[in-house]
């Protein structure tokens, strides 16, 4: 029974972590073509950027609803504390996704398309920025008593480090949605989306950069983990594959290739994220509350086990059946079906 | 204005907003999944093809729903930890595990299958095309099976027990096959069902009526009016099958219901108020018509009772439901729904019958056809009222009997949940009206009989480019 109080944990903290990394991942090229949709200079190039979407962005988005559900259930302690201390940024999140999501719809009805072009884009751009200062938030560290429950206050999740990883996560956005763009398209949107990749490669590796560098001068916690044998050689290897991966997507950049950088990106991200886990763990409320204290019973984690598991191949296979059924290059005219 | 400093307050009515906004939604793509499972089965079958064009036109109110029912889905989802932290931490290894299992196995299923439903006719054979057709109507009605265990659970708790404020749960299949689960899976089914075939029918009603397409839309009104003869029969029964468990399983709710005061011992009759105005300060209702031993008749089939009707007074006024008349009157909303989609459905039959439907005829059943576009959105009243009842009469108790309202809400400062409420509320019109007008475009310009049929090929008369070498690849037999 110890042994699964401290594996089953650990188990389900790999999959939360697969799944939001598919969501950052998936969702996080959908939310850059929306914020880059701000940009588009005119009707046929936003039907182009978002016709890339039309078939993928549901299916993207449920990664966020599975990774809510299975926080709900794996750390019922954290879902409630995590969600109770960041409302005002989840709900903004919340509401950019309500927008994003029927802007779909509606403004391929809509005569007029001002208004759900503009949902679209500041939708796309108004749940990056929650996703942001959450995940800021939670990096931070959040207020809590020794039982786990949140004692701070409505705006302890704003901070001027919480402003620079919401920054540097829609840069990333950004970026994940320009190399996704370069892939899927061709032309002038292609060539646009060369340079919009180009310039959000820096901002966020100087965002990455700010962020590495001040985590451990201002967060004690961080700085006794970090800086421990043998942690301190991966942290030491993190940032030097991170600029050796920045430097091999500007390279594709400047040599025009087509998908290239869309995978160096998600490469990116990989590191990025690996990075975030080891800083995090085996904490899930920081800087406090462990993954042993938030977990639920163990028979509630085999129960999800057993329910989820055999579910997770499934549905990645599915997803990865719907990129080969729609590969190739989105055109103008090209609604992928009717 | 007491209650906008009131958190709890606050939370619950941002969650009832958007619990009644959200189903609206679902309410269609769950139920029209079904159908355009069979519209797309018959197409498969007869090779028909207003069958595939059926597929086609309704798949597009279809996928419209569906981007509104994921969008105002998602806030549902994560209001549990934001307004209900302590109860989602108190409840969590049940009922998040539950939400798991609606995310992966229903709303996943739903979205991923859904890209090759709507925009993959021409990139998949047909066959897998029917599959993604199939699995996004199993994984809508998954979804309808996981939330109404989650919600019947909270209903009838089961499987374990509160220990120091945390649900500990001993045997998972009881809490999931909790005493209420089976008959709300069924009474939602169905519910689902009925308002999507009453909305189809409706709408099919309406380009009959105006003489566009009417052989084609009748072809949709006779399905859906195949479907109508199981469904709305059934679901009054499993509606009376749940109305006893709530006299059986949770007295206070059924006296809300009925807004009955004082208990009636068992062995004696009972009056059925059909209309009443109970009044919470006074502790009865100010009128009421009755029909003489109605409710025993309703709840036993016999004039006399056998276990006695609890009356609220049995109660503390702190441990029985509040907002009686919306209880009461939802619950009768409900319920004369039911019996007017059933009759409807009864005079449709006996006018098939007399052969008054043919494609011929149907455009001068001008009555019948009105009653059907004025039933369209009834169902979705029942739907939105069936779930008043159940969790308006629930309260005080978010887990009946188990863990109270008030201990349930996070402590939020009540101006942050006030402003997210006056948000929501703004949203959700919006969206509802932008779903009406966008809906109603979809529909006045009627079905695209243009489109080239899948399999089908279109070649030009003449075939003017040359004609290009292939090898013959098929097996020897088939050569001869």
């Amino acid at each position: 029974m110890e042994t699964l109080k401290y594996f089953l944990p650990q188990v389900w903290f790999g999959i939360l972590a697969l799944f939001l990394f598919l969501y950052v991942m998936l969702d996080g090229f959908d939310l850059g073509v929306g914020i880059l949709s701000l940009t588009s200079s005119n009707e046929e190039r936003r039907s182009i950027l978002m016709t890339s979407l039309s078939n993928i962005w549901d299916a993207n988005e449920t990664w966020l609803v599975l990774m809510g559900g299975s926080l709900f259930g794996a750390f019922p302690l954290a879902y409630a504390t995590i969600l109770n201390a960041l409302y005002i940024p989840v709900c903004v999140m919340l509401f950019g996704l309500i927008f994003r999501a029927v802007a779909f719809e509606f403004r391929e009805q809509a005569n007029r398309k001002f208004f759900w072009n503009v949902a679209f884009g500041a939708g796309s751009f108004l749940a990056a920025l929650g996703q942001g200062f959450a995940l800021g938030a939670v990096l931070a560290g959040i207020k809590v008593d020794e039982v786990g429950h949140f004692v701070g206050t409505t705006w302890d999740w704003l901070s001027w480090q919480s402003v620079v990883t919401a920054l540097t996560l829609i840069q990333g956005y950004v970026l994940i949605g320009s190399t996704y763009l370069i892939w899927k398209t061709e032309g002038e949107v292609q060539t646009t989306h060369y340079k919009t990749a180009k310039i959000a490669a820096w901002t966020t590796l100087l965002g990455a950069i700010f962020i590495t560098i001040t985590t451990p001068i201002f967060y004690e916690s961080a700085r006794t983990r970090l800086f421990q044998q043998p942690l301190v050689y991966i942290f030491g290897i993190i940032p030097v594959l991170g600029i050796l991966l920045i430097s091999q997507l500007l390279t594709s950049l400047g040599r025009r290739q087509e998908r290239a950088p869309f995978v160096w990106t998600i490469l990116i991200f990989v590191l990025t994220f690996i990075g975030l886990a080891l800083v995090v763990f085996p904490y899930i409320i920081p800087p406090q509350i462990t993954i042993y204290e938030a977990a639920a019973d163990p028979s509630a984690l085999v129960f999800m086990l057993i329910f989820v598991g055999f579910l997770i191949p499934v549905m990645l296979f599915y997803n990865i059946y719907q990129y080969v059924v729609f590969r190739g290059k989105v055109t103008a005219d090209g609604h992928y079906g009717d | 204005m007491e209650f906008l400093s009131d958190t709890v307050a606050l939370s619950r009515m941002q969650f009832a907003l958007t619990a009644i906004f959200h189903m609206l939604w679902p309410v269609l793509s769950t139920g029209m999944a079904i159908y355009l499972v069979i519209v797309e089965g018959l197409w498969l079958r007869t090779r028909n093809s207003d069958y595939y064009y059926h597929a086609r036109f309704w798949s597009k109110l279809y996928v419209l729903n569906f981007g509104i029912g994921v969008a105002t889905g998602i806030p549902m989802e994560f209001q549990f930890g934001t307004n209900w932290a302590p109860f989602s931490e108190a409840v969590g290894n049940f009922f998040g595990s539950i939400m798991g299992f609606e995310a992966t196995w229903a709303f996943m299923l739903e979205a991923a299958s859904l890209g090759i439903m709507v925009f993959g006719w021409e990139r998949v054979n047909p066959i897998i095309h029917y599959i993604s057709t199939i699995l996004v109507a199993f994984g809508a009605n998954a979804s309808t099976f996981w939330i109404l265990t989650a919600s019947s659970w909270m209903q009838t708790p089961a499987g374990g027990e509160l220990v120091n404020g945390k649900f500990v749960i001993n045997d998972y299949f009881q809490a999931i096959f909790n005493p209420f689960m089976r008959n709300s899976v069924l009474h939602m089914f169905f519910g689902t069902l009925e308002t999507s075939l009453f909305v189809i029918g409706g709408i099919s009603a309406w380009y009959i009526l105006n003489n566009r397409h009417h052989a084609f839309f009748s072809k949709a009104l006779k399905i859906v009016l195949a479907a109508a003869i199981a469904v709305a029969p059934l679901q009054i029964y499993i509606g009376h099958l749940s109305a006893e468990q709530v006299y059986k399983l949770q007295p206070s709710k059924l006296a809300a219901m009925e807004a009955q005061w004082n208990t009636i011992p068992a062995g004696q009759s009972a009056d059925w108020s059909i209309l009443a105005w109970p009044n919470d300060k006074a502790e009865k209702n100010d009128w009421e018509i009755a029909i003489p031993n109605g409710l025993g008749y309703i709840l036993e089939l016999k004039k006399n009772l056998s276990e006695p009707v609890q009356g609220l007074k049995e109660w503390k006024p702190e441990d029985r439901p509040h907002l009686l008349p919306l209880i009461y009157y939802s619950f009768r909303i409900m319920v004369g729904i039911g019996f007017f989609l059933a009759g409807l459905m009864l005079w449709s039959l006996l006018q098939w019958l007399r052969g008054k439907l043919s494609p011929e005829d149907i455009t001068q059943q001008r009555w019948l056809m009105r009653a059907w576009i004025f039933a369209a959105p009834l169902g979705y009243i029942a739907v939105d009222s069936g779930w008043i009842v159940r969790c308006v009469g629930r309260q005080p108790w978010t887990v009946y009997k188990q863990i109270r309202t008030v201990d349930s809400a996070s402590n939020l400062p009540p101006s942050n949940v006030l402003t997210t409420l006056i948000i929501f509320t703004g949203t959700y019109i919006l969206l509802l009206f932008a779903a009406l007008y966008f809906g109603s475009r979809i529909i006045r310009r009627g079905p695209n009989l243009d489109l080239p049929i899948p399999g089908i090929e279109t070649k030009p008369a003449i075939n003017t480019t040359p004609g290009e070498f292939v090898r013959d690849e098929r097996p020897v037999e088939a050569k001869q």
